[in-house]
């Protein structure tokens, strides 16, 4: 995925009218992707009349008053803690459970591999499990419950394809030469094929977690009780509250887009990574 | 394969590892999505105590055919393939001439890779909130620079038909960058060497796209066609988030929420849960995204096979 950036047909550093129509193409591209994300910035940093009188003009000063006044009105700080527990412990036990899983279909080291991938395969075409998931949830007495809502994001079909078409690629001499060493399965598991698929874990696991992140219609859903509310409730919530100060409104946005934004420019390996690796099916 | 870790106990170690994965998977996710099925043949609400009962096609009839609400059913449906067919054709062509863009070795290439990327894991949430605010009506950002030319919209809050245009535009715009990484993942397999041979026999920069571009990229058009379609299908969270269940924009995977866990947002009280019916609409939206999703399947293999050989 680095090396992106290829030389291909058009020739480098000459004047050419096909990389200025491409450039034009692009900038005007940008100006489409940017300026949504622009205002947001500047008018976080409006007063509510500043707003009001011209929508967009650079603030007259940088202050951080948006920040404070969104920070204090909501409990933000309760709906960070809830995604980051909801995000680590479900996408843990995904990644946990997903590797074992991963590792016997693509090895074939049980009865029914082809079946379970093909299982897993056919899940994007699947009707969505949203109501039998709902009602079985109900019937568990964990509705309204953090720990019922942390069971909604255990599994991902996907990220159990990426990490099986990934394990197919390591040789299985590996395994062989394992095995006559006398390993016993679990250590081959853990101390060999584990730190061999580091990268593609590490993939599934961000791709899972953003998921987990974002989510807000299986929140809405299933947390009523404001001190349960991920960032994203809180965020839809805070807006049907205040949903005229666009200032405020844009402060507290602000504040939970620039954490994902600093996370993808760390990640945007895996995550690119992911998505092309996820879509290699046919 | 051999099972190389031993015999007897031993040969039982990889069923015990993948025992809670595949139960969670039959529990949470494989189950409850053929369940639906069957709740579909039901009267189940949402409510905790109440006894479900088998009521046959009674949801699918009262979903297809009767009265208003049928109607507007139907509508829902044309609405959800309108959607689909728009964004798909305009996701699927900006993806793929930003992704040859980008694929010219030009300077910033990383830089507007990222860009267009980015939106996509913001979530619907931080996109549709963003886009409200780009698209206030009353003096909002992009509502003064029309100002400037002497055009007026209410954007989201106006007419059904303009509203439904505009979440399309944040539709595309949030995940076109999966379309374009695909693309230029596609692109990356193509190697200089074709380009260069074309290009000294004499083919032009239409004929290399046609000739040698276009075909070797089948496998990656493929699959954005698929992913955009499915995905556009299935899509409705920027519904909810800009512009909430407005009558006339309406796609079927809204409904299905909406008839399932009551129209508002979140709160319980008050509304009814017709978790059967919505099961009927949610099948009758599987059925579509099954027979569209076979053809578009079939058609692609045919293609691939007539090109690649």
């Amino acid at each position: 995925m680095t090396a992106l950036a290829r030389t291909a047909p058009v020739t480098r550093r000459r004047f050419s009218w096909a990389r200025l129509a491409a450039y034009a193409i692009l900038i005007a591209l940008t100006v489409v992707y940017l300026a949504p994300m622009a205002m947001l910035v500047i008018t976080s940093f409006k007063t509510l009349p500043e707003f009001t009188r011209d929508a967009i003009s650079m603030p007259k000063s940088f202050s951080i008053d948006n920040f404070i006044e969104a920070w204090n009105k909501a409990n933000f700080a309760r709906y960070l803690v809830n995604t980051v527990l909801y995000t680590a412990v479900s996408t843990a036990i995904f990644v946990i459970t997903g590797t074992f899983l991963s590792i016997a279909i693509a090895r074939r080291f049980v009865r029914g591999s082809g079946f379970l991938f093909t299982m897993f395969l056919i899940a994007l075409f699947l009707p969505p499990a949203l109501i039998p998931q709902f009602q079985l949830i109900l019937r568990l007495g964990l509705y309204n419950n953090p720990i019922g809502y942390v069971m909604l994001f255990l599994v991902n079909p996907i990220g159990i394809v990426i990490l099986v078409n990934y394990i197919r690629t390591i040789p299985t001499e590996l395994d062989e030469a394992a095995a006559i060493e006398g390993c016993s399965y679990f250590r081959f598991v853990i101390q060999i094929v584990i730190p061999l698929i580091k990268p593609a874990i590490a993939t599934v696991a961000v791709l899972h977690a953003i998921g987990v992140w974002n989510e807000l219609i299986l929140a809405t859903i299933y947390l009523t009780k404001a001190d349960y509310y991920p960032i994203t409730r809180g965020l839809i919530v805070f807006n049907g509250i205040y949903g005229n100060n666009w200032p405020v409104l844009a402060a507290a946005v602000l504040m939970i887009a620039v954490p994902i934004a600093a996370f993808f420019v760390l990640m945007q390996r895996y995550i690119i990574g992911g998505v092309t690796a996820g879509a290699v099916k046919g | 394969m051999r099972y190389l870790f031993g015999n007897g106990a031993a040969r039982l170690a990889p069923y015990l590892l993948i025992t809670p994965g595949l139960l969670l998977y039959l529990l949470f996710a494989l189950g409850p999505s053929l369940a639906t099925v069957v709740f579909s043949f039901t009267d189940a609400s949402g409510l905790p105590r109440l006894p479900i009962h088998w009521i046959g096609f009674d949801n699918y009839k009262e979903f297809l055919t009767l009265g208003a609400a049928a109607r507007e059913n139907l509508d829902a449906l044309v609405r959800t393939l309108i959607f689909c067919v728009s964004v798909t054709v305009i996701q699927f062509s900006i993806g793929l001439f930003v992704a040859v863009l980008l694929n010219q070795g030009l300077r910033g290439t990383k830089f507007f890779r990222t860009l267009f990327f980015f939106p996509v894991i913001l979530g619907v949430t931080i996109q549709g909130l963003m886009w409200t605010l780009f698209l206030y009506p009353i003096g909002g950002p992009l509502a003064t620079v029309l100002d400037w030319f002497g055009l007026q919209s209410e954007f989201l809050g106006g007419q059904p038909r303009e509203a439904f245009i505009w979440v399309m535009v944040v539709q595309i715009w949030a995940n076109m960058g999966i379309t374009m990484v695909i693309f230029l993942a596609g692109l990356q397999t193509i190697p200089d060497e074709v380009y260069e041979a074309a290009r000294i026999d004499g083919a032009g920069r239409g004929q290399l796209f046609r000739r040698i571009t276009w075909p070797l990229l089948t496998p990656s058009v493929n699959t954005n066609l698929v992913l955009t379609i499915i995905g556009s299908l299935q899509a409705w969270q920027l519904f909810y988030v800009l512009i909430s269940y407005r009558p006339g924009t309406q796609v079927l995977g809204y409904v299905v929420y909406a008839t399932a866990f009551g129209q508002t947002s979140g709160s319980t009280a008050g509304t009814t849960f017709r978790q059967g019916y919505g099961a009927a609409a949610g099948v009758v939206l599987f059925l579509i995204v099954l027979a569209i999703g076979i053809t578009t399947q079939y058609l692609l293999r045919r293609r691939e096979a007539r090109l690649l050989g």
